[in-house]
């Protein structure tokens, strides 16, 4: 019988500021570009790269500075462009390329919303783990549109933002950890922003069931029991 | 001592304390927390400097604040505290830009957005008794898509000359005028062209410019609001009416029907009526018959794919708008492989135009390939170890076998720490996983490895080539 109590999982709040932000070779195309806004090539544009590579931080914080409005695939799917914009004239389309895919209707409401927002001399910002040129669109004058949308990849972390990173996601935790646990960490993780986040937070989840402090021996067992699962 | 002297020997000072860090706690640890730093402000009790964030300030306070507060006692012979504070970073200011014209990119790189109000003082239509409702009615127009940034070519110049007529001409030379053609190819180019040069030429015209889904809109809130009639009033009161997109109008009935009326009744009275579709008339889906003919009953002009010539035409006016320098090499590269529509190749040398500019370097055709690899390429395929190993064994005529043997020979060792420190560079794999693949070496042998290759890399000029050119081999 595992003793370990089942920790009540109070969710955390990663902290998503500008300064909070962590900037690397690997990303500092996109960030610049928000910095630069609303010097832009055009009024829209398309950050994409793999899972949790910092999109919806940066998108964060283009949308403190611009007030754009967050548009998902089911608010898209439910109201007009104007609706869904009430009144703001910039906005962010997250992660919605799959359910784009799937249907047809909700590509015919991107592309009002995309000739809305330019109506208006408003600005766009696509978020997705492709570039929006690559989305599979049937509908040719949104794809076309897609096609044409200048789009900045960010990348895989190096070694140095890959230390920053897993300190920054031990901080929105409220964990501390060692510079030899982070050391130790570095050596052995996939150098992917997935792996990160993953490991801090079975990290956390097991330090709190187990009311342990997160130490070398400790990750060691969790990692082993990882490897043997 | 003045001031400037003060400072610069507290700064000196400082750096001595970092160079001492730098020593004691290894160039990773250096790079990601120390070099950060910024000193503020020093007197005999308390030396100040800051971080650019949050956690890295806690990070810093944890692990590196005693031993600063001691390299600085050493320093400065005095025992001062230590205080870390939260300094974001400055925000770069934006250069001014070189990219201000184009297709796709309707809002211009420099300045602010136009405010709603700067909007309506460049009124898409002439002086008349209701502007403001004509205003709200009436679509912005590009002020750059005008008939002299048009590019002409064999497969749009019918449909040019046909805008150009309709544009021009004192009275009604075709009715209604229907432009046809593929997404991207330059027909709400030649629209708002139209709008433009009527304004000018004949100031007093109501003109009329909207796309199909806005005439929705306004038709269903009309209907909601129970103002259909002061709707109908106000389309039907104007000299060019001018319907962007009208396929996005098939399968809706009321706003067909509605559309119809208005269209018959301005065609009736002798008003300029200007069409755009990506279709003919006569293949418009989900629109009733009687509405295809009548649509089909003026000048039917289609605008064809482009050509190789008209895309080096396109490419060729573009940069000269952007008053940019793009190698013809880019040019032709760009007209070869980008040839779906003008969207598209505008929008690709936008792209480029603007990464140059925000990096500061000239356009090159490798920057080109980098910059466009989405467009580009199917897909992005990471590279894994094996297809490394592989690669790397081919080019040093070793076999594959030895990247996983023990053999020490350096003929095959080197080829071997190679292909680590590539792995290392191209994947994401852990330093045990690497090792693992490498005959179950340890994840020390890989950091070796690793390490080995850099400094050969910084003293070998042509040892350093070899490994680019491996690693674009590996990406491309």
């Amino acid at each position: 019988m595992d003793s370990s109590q089942l920790p009540l999982d109070l969710g955390h709040r990663p902290a998503l500021g500008r300064e909070d932000f962590l900037i690397a070779p690997c990303n500092e195309v996109a960030v610049a570009w928000i910095d630069r806004w609303p010097d832009w090539p055009g009024h829209a544009m398309g950050f994409y790269g793999p899972s949790g590579c910092g999109k919806t931080h940066l998108a964060q914080v283009w949308r403190a500075d611009s007030a754009a409005v967050l548009v998902t695939a089911e608010g898209l799917a439910e109201m007009d462009a104007d609706v869904l914009l009430a009144g703001q004239r910039n906005c962010v389309v997250d992660d919605i390329v799959l359910a784009l895919t799937e249907s047809s209707e909700l590509q015919r409401r991107l592309f009002h919303l995309y000739n809305y927002v330019r109506e208006e001399k408003g600005y766009l910002l696509f978020t997705g783990q492709e570039a929006p040129a690559r989305w599979a669109v049937g509908l040719p004058d949104l794809a076309s549109r897609l096609a044409a949308v200048p789009a900045f990849a960010l990348g895989l972390p190096d070694d140095f933002l890959f230390e920053a990173l897993l300190v920054k996601l031990f901080y929105d935790r409220q964990l501390t950890i060692s510079k030899e646990v982070l050391r130790f960490l570095v050596l052995r993780l996939d150098r992917s922003f997935e792996a990160a986040r993953q490991i801090v937070s079975t990290l956390d989840q097991a330090s709190l069931a187990s009311q342990r402090e997160i130490t070398i021996p400790f990750i060691r067992g969790i990692l082993e029991k990882e490897t043997r699962e | 001592m003045a001031q400037s002297e003060v400072i610069s020997s507290i700064q000196l000072q400082w750096d001595r304390v970092l160079g001492r860090l730098r020593a004691e706690v290894g160039e990773a640890a250096y790079r990601s927390w120390l070099k950060p730093l910024t000193l503020l402000s020093s007197d005999d009790s308390c030396v100040r400097m800051a971080v650019p964030t949050r956690f890295m300030r806690d990070w810093v306070a944890g692990n590196y604040q005693d031993r600063i507060q001691a390299l600085w006692q050493d320093e400065v012979g005095v025992s001062s505290a230590v205080e870390i504070v939260v300094l974001p970073l400055a925000r770069p200011v934006p250069k001014p830009a070189l990219v201000e014209v184009g297709v796709e990119a309707e809002v211009p790189l420099s300045g602010k957005p136009e405010s709603p109000r700067e909007e309506a003082e460049l009124p898409a239509i002439a002086e008349a008794p209701r502007v403001a409702e004509f205003q709200s009615l009436s679509g912005s127009l590009d002020p750059r898509f005008t008939f002299d940034n048009f590019v002409v070519g064999k497969p749009n110049e019918l449909a040019y000359a046909a805008a150009r007529r309709v544009a021009e001409a004192e009275n009604v030379p075709f009715n209604p005028l229907f432009l046809y053609g593929g997404v991207g190819l330059g027909k709400t180019h030649l629209m708002h062209a139209i709008a433009h040069q009527i304004r000018n030429v004949y100031p007093q015209k109501k003109v009329i410019y909207l796309s199909a889904e806005k005439f929705m809109y306004q038709f269903v809130r009309a209907l909601r609001t129970k103002d259909t009639m002061s709707f109908k009033e106000q389309f039907r009161s104007v000299d060019v009416l001018m319907i962007d997109d009208v396929q996005f109008i098939g399968g809706r009935e009321a706003t067909q029907e509605e559309f119809f009326h208005t269209f018959n009744a301005l065609v009736d009275q002798n008003r300029q009526v200007v069409i755009s579709a990506d279709k003919s008339p006569s293949d418009l889906a989900g629109v009733e018959d009687r509405m295809k003919s009548r649509l089909g009953w003026g000048l039917v002009a289609d605008i064809h794919p482009t050509t190789y010539e008209l895309r080096l035409g396109i490419l060729e006016s573009k940069a000269e708008q952007l008053d940019v320098i793009i190698p013809q090499k880019v040019i032709e590269f760009l007209a070869h492989k980008i040839t779906s529509n003008i969207r598209e190749l505008e929008g690709a040398l936008n792209r480029i135009v603007a990464h140059a500019t925000l990096v500061g370097r000239a356009v090159s055709l490798e920057t080109t390939q980098e910059v466009l690899h989405d467009l580009l390429r199917a897909n992005d395929r990471r590279v894994t170890i094996e297809e490394i190993q592989k690669k790397v064994a081919e080019h040093f005529n070793v076999r594959i076998s030895d990247m996983h043997s023990s053999r020490r020979a350096r003929a095959v060792a080197r080829p071997r720490q190679i292909a680590m420190y590539l792995s290392k560079h191209l994947t994401s794999r852990s330093l045990p996983e690497i090792g693992r693949k490498f005959g179950g070496r340890d994840h020390t042998t890989v950091m070796h490895a690793v390490k080995k290759v850099e400094e050969l890399k910084s003293g070998d000029v042509e040892f350093s080539e070899d490994i680019e050119l491996l690693r674009r081999m590996l990406e491309n």
